[in-house]
């Protein structure tokens, strides 16, 4: 499979730490001003029946959509599999471990959705808001952040072949 | 008449799209937007798809990308992070940007608490990031891939619903206790 957009290879290599390192310059201004935060949306929503950051995240949803779907119309080599359910069914976009069945990524998505949201709700907020929080100067961010580092290494290195193995274990990867 | 005197105010300094930057409505539109136009801009140089912007997994790539090139490591990194010339920044520039923000809007104060507070905050971000990558990205990333028509992510967000519900129960049950 070989995903073609604007850029050719040899300048899209360059350009995807300038064009992201611009592209978070702009979401940290925006996330600061306006205090986006994904789980605090679902939080507000079920706690206080505020729906400002709860709209805040279906926008993002519907804006990603839309997007995909205006850019999949200009230029489809760059968006391969979308429409995703139309073009790969039920299994999911690559980006958990590799080799798994369907059921598997599934188990994944439930307990890692249902971990993700518990520890959000405990440490209010999700992990953008952490980042913006931690350019805002608050110290216990900061500390989830260097958390969140040192588990992208722990989970490369151990976890993430643990889970495969209990999932393998179980019969259900 | 205090009221009268700094609402004029706060209406001269606070722009257009200053406004605008205050409505998460039309924050996550744009993200939405931003994360598809970075794929169609860059994804020749790799995949996955619908990877535009996510914090767990960005933050892995650059941490990982860094201590693969220092210890000499095969941590895995993305298919774009490995490829390119440096891996995707973005977490870096949210830092940079949200720090200018927070300065030019003087919101910028250091809040600090106990030790034990940081150590609870740290093993959090640990668990939160394994916990991501198992489900193969942050609530953004998720976010994204169910616009991009992934159901195993629309599974994936059922589950931080279902995950928020008992957080909201569990974080009561504690403040009951402290009370």
């Amino acid at each position: 499979m070989v995903l073609a957009g604007w850029l050719p290879k040899s300048a899209a290599i360059i350009a995807v730490p300038i064009v992201t390192i611009i592209l978070g310059i702009i979401i940290g201004w925006l996330g600061q001003r306006s205090g986006f935060c994904s789980i605090g949306g679902f939080r507000d929503f079920f706690l206080f029946k505020h729906t400002r950051l709860l709209y805040g995240y279906i926008a993002l949803i519907i804006g990603a959509f839309v997007g995909y779907l205006v850019f999949w119309l200009i230029t489809p080599s760059a968006f391969e599999h979308f429409f995703w359910l139309m073009t790969s069914g039920f299994t999911p976009v690559p980006g958990a471990p590799a080799g798994l069945t369907v059921v598997g990524y599934t188990v994944l998505a439930i307990v890692g959705g249902i971990a993700v949201g518990i520890i959000g709700v405990l440490l209010g907020g999700c992990p953008l808001r952490q980042v913006v929080m931690t350019s805002e100067g608050n110290i216990k961010s900061l500390c989830f952040v260097i958390g969140m580092c040192v588990g992208s290494v722990v989970f490369a290195m151990w976890v993430s072949g643990w889970g495969v193995a209990l999932l393998k274990a179980a019969g259900i990867a | 008449m205090i009221m009268a005197e700094t609402t004029p105010k706060n209406n001269e300094s606070s722009s257009c799209l200053d406004t605008l930057a205050r409505n998460p409505l039309y924050v996550g539109i744009a993200i939405g937007i931003l994360a598809a136009f970075v794929q169609v801009l860059l994804v020749s140089a790799g995949g996955p798809e619908a990877y535009g912007f996510c914090v767990a997994c960005h933050t892995r790539d650059v941490v990982n990308v860094a201590v693969n090139d220092v210890a000499g490591t095969k941590l895995a990194v993305a298919a774009i992070s490995q490829n390119a010339i440096l891996p995707v920044l973005t977490v870096i520039g949210v830092l940079i940007g949200a720090f200018l923000s927070a300065k030019a809007y003087t919101e910028f104060r250091t809040k600090s608490a106990n030790a034990v507070s940081y150590i609870w905050y740290a093993v959090g971000g640990l668990l939160f990031m394994i916990f991501a990558l198992f489900m193969g990205g942050c609530p953004y990333r998720i976010g994204l891939r169910v616009g991009y028509g992934d159901v195993v992510a629309f599974i994936g967000l059922i589950g931080i619903i279902a995950g928020v519900l008992i957080g909201i129960k569990v974080a009561t049950k504690l403040m009951e206790r402290e009370a």
